[in-house]
């Protein structure tokens, strides 16, 4: 089980949150992006073996989403948000 | 295993959810409510009425049920600024109270955050989990006291008989 620190409420138990997939690339720009830009950003996800960016949302807590850093390999949240207790 | 414990089903309470920036909101409410807290999940008080910080920019007003219109009037919902919102929710939210020397050991099985003492303040108030359903959770006189949504209360309560059974 994680702790996972929310930056409003602290460390709270992982049963509390919701995950949000990891962080992907910023959108392209639909006009200036060629097919394969467009292809990779709608499908490809950062899946690397070690820390990963991912979204998650403290839906039975105080509602905050926010992003963290966890290591895949050894489930350690190796960066916390800003401004977590 | 039976716990020494009393609860009681309290029924709903006047509650108003207040969001949009501290400022903005403390200048519409002004003297109608209590100080705004300045920690994350505290609780302030002042005649009867509470305000809980639960969330970025988001605070919930407790009173006791025939407060509410007498509040509503004051609050005004309907008419505030559109970079604010003050909503009634009193009925979405069903309060229980678990009081007892085993009143901890409840809240253990129920709740995963550390409720004792040391960490968990009289003016504590949080959401969090109380038998897997979002519940918003603060100390009362010699226990806990918790809300959940109204619909789930029916469960909430034989869960909590068949503690005491």
């Amino acid at each position: 089980m994680l702790l996972i620190p929310c930056p409003f409420c602290g460390k709270r138990n992982e049963s509390e949150f919701i995950y949000g997939g990891p962080v992907g690339a910023d959108r392209p720009d639909p006009n200036a992006a060629t097919d394969q830009e467009w292809v990779e950003y709608l499908t490809v996800m950062p899946n690397p073996l070690g820390p990963v960016q991912e979204n998650w949302w403290h839906a039975r807590g105080c509602g905050d989403w926010f992003t963290i850093w966890r290591d895949t390999r050894t489930h350690d949240i190796v960066e916390a948000p800003d401004g977590t207790k | 295993m039976s716990y020494d414990v009393t609860f009681q089903r309290c029924g709903i309470s006047a509650l108003f959810d207040l969001k949009g920036a501290v400022d903005a909101v403390e200048a519409w409410v002004g003297d109608a409510l209590p100080d705004f807290p300045d920690r994350p999940n505290y609780r302030t008080g002042k005649d009867g009425k509470e305000l809980f910080f639960i969330g970025r920019d988001h605070w919930l007003a407790r009173a006791p049920l025939e407060q509410e219109v007498a509040l509503e009037a004051r609050l005004k919902p309907t008419d505030c600024p559109v970079d604010i919102s003050i909503v009634r929710v009193s009925d979405t939210t069903t309060f229980f109270r678990v009081t007892g020397p085993d009143a901890g050991e409840i809240l253990a099985i129920a709740c995963p955050l550390d409720l004792h003492d040391s960490m968990f303040d009289a003016e504590a108030v949080t959401y969090t989990e109380v038998f897997g359903l979002k519940a918003l959770v603060m100390r009362c006189k010699d226990g806990i006291e918790f809300g959940v949504e109204q619909s789930f209360a029916d469960m909430i309560e034989e869960y909590l008989s068949r503690a005491t059974a």
